[in-house]
This record gives structure tokens, sequence and C-alpha cells, in this order.
């Protein structure tokens, strides 16, 4: 058996112990398809495909568990549930762009040491303040049609960012 | 009933059309319509949940696990016949699925 398929199989049993009750046959059944496929990164690629399946039912799950909380005959709180759900996930979308502009900076500043000796301010400004903030505003635009509650949970984000960055400047130019 | 009748939805049909009163594996579904697990086990799941497959784990030999197999239920064989877009003879293949394709693309 090649690491490959080891991997694979390691995967699927890892998912099969961990599925929730509903999706467990169903993890079950893809880890036993695994004997039967030829190649061992073919058996791999089964095996992302399976869990990213899995993935999505569970989530499915949870979207009706998070449904039925909501109440049905309110209509008024429920759209407001989703506009809640939607302004926070605007809001985590954008805290994980500038986290993952934080790991590019560091990255940066890692093969690149002398941009931290002499060029701090201006890596710092590029890549976490000019990038993000020009991603927000477009992803805002370009959601704002079909996904007003995202687009505005982007700005919001994008905004208390910007406050951030002015106050941080005014109080050091002052200093 | 409310199943959203993808391409992809309708080539996994179309194989169980072939041969509908045959258990079928997952894997030799994937095979048979070209579909990855990712796009082939949602399609499963959700047929299963609308009560339109029957699921099974077959009996194996002594030491060796299970395996998963599926295959219309009455309502789901009525259902596969009755829509316009299955073909009823086990037809629809890659071609049918690229026509279909071109097809939502030009509207």
């Amino acid at each position: 058996m090649g690491a490959p398929r080891q991997w694979a199989a390691r995967l699927l049993g890892f998912v099969v112990r961990h599925a929730p009750a509903r999706s467990r046959d169903w993890a079950s059944a893809m880890l036993r398809e695994l004997d039967f496929i030829e190649g061992d990164w073919a058996a791999l690629y089964w095996a992302l495909g399976s869990m990213a399946a899995l993935i999505r039912h569970a989530a499915s799950g949870w979207r009706s568990w998070f449904r039925g909380r909501i109440p049905n005959k309110e209509e008024p709180m429920n759209n407001f549930g989703k506009k809640a759900l939607g302004v926070g996930s605007g809001i985590g979308l954008a805290f994980l762009l500038v986290l993952c502009a934080f790991g590019v900076q560091s990255l940066l500043e890692f093969i690149f040491p002398s941009l931290r000796q002499d060029h701090a301010m201006m890596t710092h400004a590029i890549t976490m303040i000019l990038i993000p903030e020009v991603t927000f505003v477009v992803a805002a635009i370009i959601l704002w049609r079909k996904r007003t509650a995202v687009a505005a949970g982007i700005l919001l984000f994008a905004i208390a960012a910007g406050a951030h960055v002015a106050f941080f400047l005014a109080t050091h130019s002052h200093s | 009933m409310k199943v959203r009748l993808s391409p992809q939805t309708l080539l996994v049909l179309d194989a169980f059309l072939a041969q509908p009163e045959d258990w079928q594996y997952g894997y030799d579904l994937s095979r048979n319509t070209g579909l990855k697990s990712g796009t082939l086990y949602p399609i499963l799941m959700r047929l299963a949940e609308h009560k339109l497959l029957d699921t099974a784990w077959e009996p194996a030999d002594p030491g060796k696990p299970p395996r998963h197999m599926y295959r219309f239920t009455p309502e789901g064989l009525r259902f596969a016949r009755e829509h316009p877009l299955a073909r009823p003879s086990g037809s629809l293949g890659r071609v049918a699925l690229s026509q279909i394709l071109t097809h939502q693309g030009s509207i």
C-alpha cells in the first residue's frame, strides 16, 4: 500500500470516528470503497472529495438546526437572524483576510530581513492596510447586490480597521 | 417533490436507470458517471433523504467489512422515468451532459 493510499485511509478513518451520527454511515461507505479504487493517488483524491462531501452534509445539518432555532412564524425575527448571520460572516471573512495579510507580511520579513530593518513602515502599510482595505471595498461593491448583509459586515470591519489606523497615525504623529 | 435536478444529478439518475433493479456501488457509479466522490455522494445523500434511493450494506464474507449499495426505490424509479430530461434507456453520457451544460449556458 503506497503512502497516498495510507493517507487516504487514515483521513477517512478519522472522519468515520468523528463524523456526526447522521453522516457516519456515509463516511463508512466512502472508506469501504477505497479498497476497490485502482491507483494510490486516485484513492487519495477519492478520500479528499469524500471528506468535502461529508463536511457539506454536516453543514446542511447545522443549517437545518440553526433554522429550527429561529422561530418560523416571526418573519421579522427570521430576517433579522439571517442578516445578523450575514454581517457576522462578513466581519469574519474580513478578519480572516487581515490574518492572512499578517501571515504574508511575517513571511516576507522572514524571507527578506532587510524589509523589517529598512522598510518596516512601508511593508506594514502595504500588506496590512492598503491591500486589505482595497480588497474590502472591492468585495463589498461586488457582494452588495446579492449579499448585502455580508458586504455590510465587510464594510463595517473596513471602517473599524481604518479608524484604528487613523487613531494610530494621529497618536504617533503627536509623540 | 423538491429535488434539485442538476446535470450531475441527471447523470446519476441515468446510471441507475441503466440497471434499475440492481444494487450499485459508489465507486462503480463514480466510474460510470465520471463524477468525483465530492460530487457524487452529496447527490446520493440527497436522493436517499428524499426516499428516492434505497441504501443497504452488502452482506460480506467473514472478516471483510461490508460494502454500501444503492438502488432506486419504486418512487425513485417513477420519478426518474417521469422526469423529461432523464433518459429511460440509460444512455445519458458525457456527451449528453455537455449538451445540457451548453444549453444552460446559452439560456
